[in-house]
């Protein structure tokens, strides 16, 4: 009884699909937040007559083998690095990225995380640091009598100092991207990890070739869709319950070989 | 046993293996670029020592149903799905493979490969390589890839003189000696992963016929073994 288990994998499969799906939906209103999707292949065939064989001493051969599939596995559950929507704050410390890059955030671990949620806040040192405090790369330190902070498209900090007629530059963000958005690993808390499958970080200024540009008082909402994912719920609930009966009938049907006398 | 138990045998046999089949499709209800199998059966001829023969039943092969199946947007640029024939080519270290299941990335090297890591192919069997912080990557209806920096490379789409002789190898690849053709007027989506095109109300209501056909081999299993019963009984009174 091949399909008992069979059905086990499909209904597995599924299971993960409505976790991911379920992630999706509680993300819904966290920042820069990028939606997932599970990816499912076919298990190994096993190769039970092979099309090609002969058939018969005069070379007539078999048009059609006999494949029998063993199943479903999860491949990956990748990120969809679409653009969010960007949403209006009017908070001069809201900074959203539009097109492709990624903060740098130092860790208190001393390593580098990535992040494209910039809802950033002032530290007791007028630095410029994530919600969760970590200082953003490379540091921007305000100084102590600013009335006002500009960021330009291409990322350059400018402070009006009060008793100062020109606004000032006082420190320039970077963006960083990788030959391999899909490959960065999730710390959580909005972060992203570089790992050997997402290549090295290549970094900027906004605006330049390949860069995405800084907005001012905007933040990137979630590019989750709300239907889709309704959507992809409702489908892999039926999934779920088909393999689950698939796991019935392979029961009613071992059970009546067992009465067989 | 006798030889009309053993033809019920052989269907209830068959009907485990169709069992089988109808559990594979559904539990890959979610697999990108599946094609539902099929087990095909043909009538078997058993010589009976008398002369006279019966009919009992044989499995002959899957076969593999190639239609389209339906094609959903996903937002990523590097998900393509084939609308219509035809295959992607793919590098493994078995020799290039075939597969309709278009989730690609760009690894740490800028090579762009499968799931598994493998290269795609372009039309002269090399890996595509997207130029380092190539951004807005367009993949045209052709399979032409194309970034900021220029053409990077083009999807190699084949198709086949048998595509149900292709066989299926773990991870939505199939192989084949069959040489590939090119095809002339593919038409590639980008942005877009073809779904399974498993129909689940017809694996239901094959696998309730599944059931159904049990439960009659079953029956005349039993009928056959109380008429035997019968028969043993009766004659054992015969004076």
């Amino acid at each position: 009884m091949r399909s008992l288990n069979i059905a086990a994998t499909g209904m597995l499969a599924q299971q993960l699909n409505v976790e991911v799906i379920s992630n999706n939906i509680a993300n819904l209103n966290t920042t820069a937040f990028k939606r997932q999707r599970a990816e499912f292949q076919d298990l190994l065939y096993e190769n039970q007559r092979a099309a090609g064989a002969s058939s018969s001493d005069n070379g007539t051969i078999v048009p059609v083998g006999v494949d029998v599939g063993t199943g479903v596995k999860a491949a990956a559950v990748y990120r969809i690095t679409q653009q969010g929507t960007l949403l209006n704050t009017n908070n001069p410390l809201d900074i959203a990225i539009s097109g492709r890059g990624y903060f740098q955030v130092q860790m208190p671990d001393g390593t580098t995380a990535y992040s494209r949620a910039g809802s950033f806040q002032l530290s007791p040192t007028g630095e410029i640091v994530t919600a969760d405090g970590y200082v953003v790369q490379p540091g921007i330190t305000l100084p102590n009598n600013t009335v006002a902070v500009t960021v330009n498209a291409s990322g350059q900090v400018l402070a009006e100092i009060a008793g100062q007629t020109s606004q000032q530059t006082i420190g320039q963000f970077q963006l960083a991207t990788f030959p391999n958005e899909a490959g960065l690993a999730q710390l959580g808390g909005n972060l992203l990890k570089q790992t050997e499958a997402s290549g090295t970080p290549i970094t900027g200024n906004p605006g330049s070739t390949g860069f995405g540009t800084i907005q001012q008082g905007f933040l990137e909402t979630s590019n989750v869709n709300v239907v889709s994912e309704i959507t992809n719920l409702i489908t892999a609930q039926r999934a779920y319950e088909m393999n689950s009966k698939v796991i019935q009938v392979s029961d009613d049907m071992a059970a009546s070989l067992t009465q067989i006398r | 046993m006798d030889i009309s138990s053993a033809i019920a045998l052989s269907s209830q046999f068959l009907l485990q293996r169709q069992t089988d089949a109808i559990a594979n499709n559904l539990a890959n209800l979610s697999t990108t670029g599946f094609k539902a199998q099929h087990r095909t059966f043909a009538e078997y001829l058993i010589q009976n020592p008398d002369g006279t023969t019966s009919s009992s039943v044989q499995e002959t092969g899957t076969a593999r149903d190639m239609s389209q199946g339906p094609i959903s947007q996903t937002g990523n640029p590097l998900d393509v799905a084939i609308d219509g024939e035809g295959f992607l080519a793919v590098g493994t270290p078995f020799g290039p493979r075939y597969t309709r299941a278009g989730h690609f990335q760009i690894d740490n090297t800028g090579q762009l490969v499968t799931s598994q890591g493998n290269p795609v192919l372009n039309p002269t069997n090399n890996p595509i390589v997207v130029p380092e912080g190539g951004a807005d990557i367009t993949v045209s209806q052709d399979g032409t890839i194309t970034t900021k920096e220029g053409v990077a490379g083009k999807l190699q789409l084949v198709t086949f003189a048998d595509a149900n002789a292709l066989r299926a190898s773990a991870g939505g690849l199939y192989t084949t000696t069959q040489v590939p053709q090119p095809v002339a007027d593919g038409r590639i989506v980008q942005g877009a992963l073809e779904g399974s095109n498993v129909q689940p109300v017809i694996e239901l209501t094959r696998l309730m016929s599944v059931e159904r056909g049990n439960s009659y081999a079953k029956d005349f299993i039993d009928g056959e073994a109380n008429r035997i019963q019968t028969a043993l009984d009766h004659l054992g009174k015969v004076p």
